[in-house]
């Protein structure tokens, strides 16, 4: 192996040198970035949302033109006017926003990546292939149901599985493993080794140092578009790479979180349960958009002043639970209260009338109408309050405009004023927007679903902050994240759900990671004894 | 995050940048007129007419005086109307295409109130209501299927202009013909009758209907809750319902807003029009035809947005005002479908932007326009800083 390696040094797969891109609105996402891939290596990308790592990847999967710079190959510079024409040379990314096509199956959106996608005969392979593939890689998802009807993970399943049955050279990975378990995650990184030894090459892109520093055999580093560290990951320390990654600023806090010695635990504390429930949910049961039960009898109470966090792979049930508790999906059966008052079946208006605040998992779909201004999606939801709606519904912009700087302020997101689309905004400052907006109505309980998914550590402390001060002014909190080490270091109390149903509901601190990952993955104590 | 390059050049290039790929709305407008005036011009060349001196005499017909600029408006009065009716389905995310038909009743709903008499001013306002609430009952039956069955708008809307065409031609030949000139149905009386507004031209108060409603409806939209909660669920349905909007509601709603427009076109139509004030079922309803999908036309040139409508069924009203002209302009007579050749190519010119999306070549060399664009710029701000 070790002569193969050596071998390899010399020749590259593919090297990208000196790129810069200036986007065509003048923003500079990469500066006279240089790497070289070889075969039979992991490469870990990190650096933080806007680095400038999804851009890199772009240019060298000829997605996007270098504005200056080019890609070259053993063969000479290349260039791909497609992703197609990308996997035919041997490049296959998985982006972290997915290019599904919502009412086709697995199969058929793999297809779609194939020259002559759609015969019959071609079809049939693919589902052979990839039934191949899935046992092999362990990662499985339904193949016959459109992908529109799968969780996300599932979906984020079909994109890897999409790639592989390709027979890719050099694979590229934005962000895969925010949607998996632990022992998905494991299972992934068995296979990108062995990929590897395949004389693979992968890029793995992330934020997670803990992630680079298992799997890659090299990270490089990249800060506000400057590559600002490429090191062999043996020589690599946490600390070092959480400096080099976010810079000297919140480098601690960095640090802190890396670790996942999160600094709340030390404060969690007992919540007086004989106290006042705000939300109590009895046997609720819910189908799910294949009319399968997505939440099968599923009771629990979430208290004044902590935070109940619901952990588990997503489609488990999470999105069809938060979906019932406000007012977007009907449930089947079963009984919710908040402050006593029923919530199941009424619009989303009432039940934002009763103290909801609910942050949504999927924010450009539910959570913000990207074409209006920050002051329009401000007041998504509470536009029919009288602080803003005058005499014969009239509203009061000036209110509103007011109202959205005062978010701006105390939320510290950054746009260039109220009337800037949301849609030009950064992925944290369009969560910190949403999130300022739920917390604004001053809510009795706040439903967050996965708050801080693909955001950098800076938003994504500033957010668990946030939810911490609501707890600590005696709001409840429902917290669902896929983000195993939040839900374990942020809720009071976590339940792991499994197949719609909790597995169990406890301190987190009674959990260790390998007993969550098991249930997570559905095996309880009894069976494991037995 | 990224980060941003000197504020100035930013600005400057993202305004290159929108000029280039995707173009500021009222200028793609403006280009796409001048593609489709310009596309009139290579067909009359090419059949042997002189496109300047018919341009020429039709700028004249239609800005060239009083007279003129009245014809051109109360050409634009019902357009005004019927572009508001698609646009505000539009911007609640419905498709309607049901204008003509809902301006059909409009119309015949405006002749029946020569049944009774009521003074001035009174009666107008009842001619206006008959009419809105007529065109309003019409668009509702597309929108309850589209909202309780699940029926496509699109199909059911232009169903029902045919349904309300043979049933408007019919009541106007057998129902409310005027029994002395069976060619028309009765008159507007002169208690409801528009005065006009510039003498012996056909320009009359109704122009003030239309204005005064496309203000209603820009208030409407962009300055109440109601207006709020239908743009919201037009952008993003799923959003707007997590935000506790009823997007059943504004659907509704905008089939009712376009319904109440397109009834009010056609009574400023036959309330408005010299010297009959009547429908003239002879023909085939010559002077509602095609006024609904003009309409449609006109809010796409005039960007959906009532302010901009208004503008573009000025330009509309001016094509058809000044296209009469034209065909009788001395040695060079350019038939009038000519002018319908160039309203035609200005819709297909407002699609050039999604041309551009589509074909890359095009992109690729505006973008590297840009890019020398911007080195350019960038030389010179070095200039200025040193």
């Amino acid at each position: 192996m070790s002569e193969v390696k050596a071998l390899n040094q010399d020749g590259f797969f593919l090297r990208a040198e000196r790129i810069t891109k200036v986007y065509s609105d003048g923003t500079v996402a990469l500066k006279e970035a240089s790497l070289e891939i070889h075969p039979h290596e992991i490469i870990g990308l990190l650096g933080e949302n806007g680095a400038g790592k999804t851009t890199l990847t772009k240019i060298v999967s000829g997605l996007l033109p270098p504005t200056r710079g080019r890609v070259i190959s053993p063969k000479g510079a290349v260039r791909f006017a497609s992703p197609r024409e990308a996997l035919g040379f041997g490049i296959g990314m998985v982006h972290q926003h997915f290019a599904l096509v919502g009412p086709f199956t697995a199969a058929e959106n793999v297809a779609l990546s194939y020259e002559r996608p759609f015969s019959r005969l071609r079809l049939t392979k693919i589902i052979e292939k990839l039934e191949a593939l899935m046992e092999e890689s362990g990662l499985q998802v339904p193949l016959d149901v459109p992908v529109e009807k799968l969780a996300v993970g599932e979906q984020q399943r079909v994109e890897v599985l999409k790639v592989l049955s390709r027979d890719v050279d050099l694979l590229i990975l934005d962000e895969p493993t925010s949607v998996l378990t632990p022992l998905e995650v494991d299972e992934l990184f068995n296979l990108l080794r062995r990929l590897r030894d395949a004389d693979k090459s992968i890029i793995l892109i992330t934020h997670k140092l803990k992630e680079v520093q298992d799997v890659t055999d090299r990270i490089v580093v990249l800060r506000q578009g400057e590559m600002v560290g490429d090191v062999r990951t043996t020589e690599a320390t946490t600390e070092r790479l959480a400096q080099l990654m976010v810079g000297q600023a919140i480098e601690q806090e960095a640090v802190e979180l890396s670790d996942k010695e999160l600094p709340v635990r030390k404060t969690r504390k007992a919540v007086d349960r004989s106290g006042k429930s705000i939300l109590h949910v009895e046997n609720l049961v819910a189908r799910g958009n294949t009319g399968k039960i997505a939440v099968d009898d599923v009771s629990f109470d979430v208290y004044a002043g902590e935070i109940f966090g619901i952990a588990g792979v997503e489609g488990n049930g999470q999105t069809e639970l938060v979906e019932s508790l406000t007012g977007l999906r009907v449930p089947k059966s079963g009984t919710a209260t908040i402050n006593g008052i029923n919530i199941l079946g009424i619009d989303p208006r009432q039940i934002y009338r009763l103290g909801v605040a609910h942050i949504p998992e999927d924010r450009w779909e539910l959570g913000l109408v990207l074409p209006f201004t920050l002051a329009e999606n401000a007041i998504l939801g509470v536009h029919r309050w009288k602080e803003f709606r005058g005499a014969f519904s009239v509203l009061k912009w000036g209110k509103i405009n007011q109202h959205a700087r005062e978010l701006m302020d105390r939320f510290e997101i950054r746009a260039a004023g109220p009337s800037a689309p949301a849609k030009s905004l950064s992925g944290g400052n369009q969560q910190k927007l949403i999130v300022g907006r739920e917390l604004a109505k001053d809510p009795a309980i706040i439903v967050a679903a996965q708050p801080t998914r693909g955001l950098d550590i800076g938003s994504a402390y500033y957010i668990r902050q946030t939810l911490l001060d609501m707890r600590g002014k005696g709001r409840a909190i429902l917290l669902v994240s896929a983000d195993l080490d939040e839900v374990l270091a942020y809720a009071d109390r976590v339940a792991i759900m499994y197949e719609g149903k909790f597995m169990e509901v406890c301190s987190p601190d009674e959990l260790d990671r390998e007993r969550v990952g098991m249930l997570m993955g559905g095996v309880t104590a009894a069976k494991e004894t037995a | 995050m990224s980060t941003k390059e000197a504020p100035q050049q930013s600005r400057l290039l993202r305004g290159v940048h929108r000029t280039l790929t995707g173009l500021h709305p009222v200028l793609e407008s403006l280009i796409a007129a001048l593609v489709g005036l310009l596309v009139g011009a290579i067909l009359m060349s090419i059949w042997g007419f002189h496109p300047w001196k018919a341009y020429f005499a039709l700028i004249q017909g239609a800005y060239g005086g009083s007279y003129e600029w009245a014809s051109s408006l109360s050409r634009a009065t019902p357009l005004i109307l019927t572009a508001l009716t698609f646009s505000i389905c539009l911007r609640a995310g419905m498709f309607n295409i049901g204008a003509e038909g809902q301006m059909y009743m409009g119309a015949i709903a405006a002749v029946c109130i020569t049944y009774f008499t009521l003074p001035p001013g009174l009666h107008h306002i009842v001619g206006l209501i008959f009419a809105a609430v007529v065109g309003a009952a019409w668009s509702l039956i597309p929108a309850a299927l589209k909202l309780m069955r699940g029926v496509s708008e699109v199909i059911s809307t232009i169903m029902f202009n045919w349904i309300a065409r043979w049933l408007a031609l019919y009541l106007a030949i057998y129902v409310i013909v005027d029994p002395l000139r069976p060619e028309k149905t009765l008159s507007i009386p002169l208690t409801a009758r528009f005065p006009i507004l510039v003498p012996r031209t056909d320009l009359s108060y109704g122009i003030f209907v239309s204005i005064g409603f496309a203000l209603v409806i820009y208030f409407l939209l962009w300055h109440t809750a109601t207006g709020y909660e239908l743009r919201a669920a037009g952008l993003n349905p799923s959003a707007a319902r997590y935000g506790g909007i009823r997007t059943k509601r504004t659907m509704f709603l905008s089939f009712i807003l376009g319904g109440i427009a397109a009834g009010l076109a056609g009574a400023t139509i036959v309330m408005g029009l010299p010297p009959t004030y009547a429908v003239y079922g002879g023909g085939g309803l010559p002077q509602l035809l095609n006024m609904g999908f003009d309409g449609m036309a006109v809010a796409m040139v005039g960007r959906n947005h009532p302010i901009g409508i208004i503008v573009a069924a000025v330009f509309f009203g001016g094509l058809n005002a000044g296209g009469r002209v034209m065909q009788f302009y001395g040695s060079n007579p350019v038939p009038l479908e000519m002018v319908r050749v160039v309203m035609g190519a200005i819709v297909l010119a407002m699609s050039i932007p999604e041309l551009i999306r589509l074909f890359p070549m095009a992109k690729k060399g505006g973008q590297k326009l840009i890019q020398s664009l911007r080195r350019a710029t960038r030389g010179t701000i070095e200039e200025e800083s040193a």
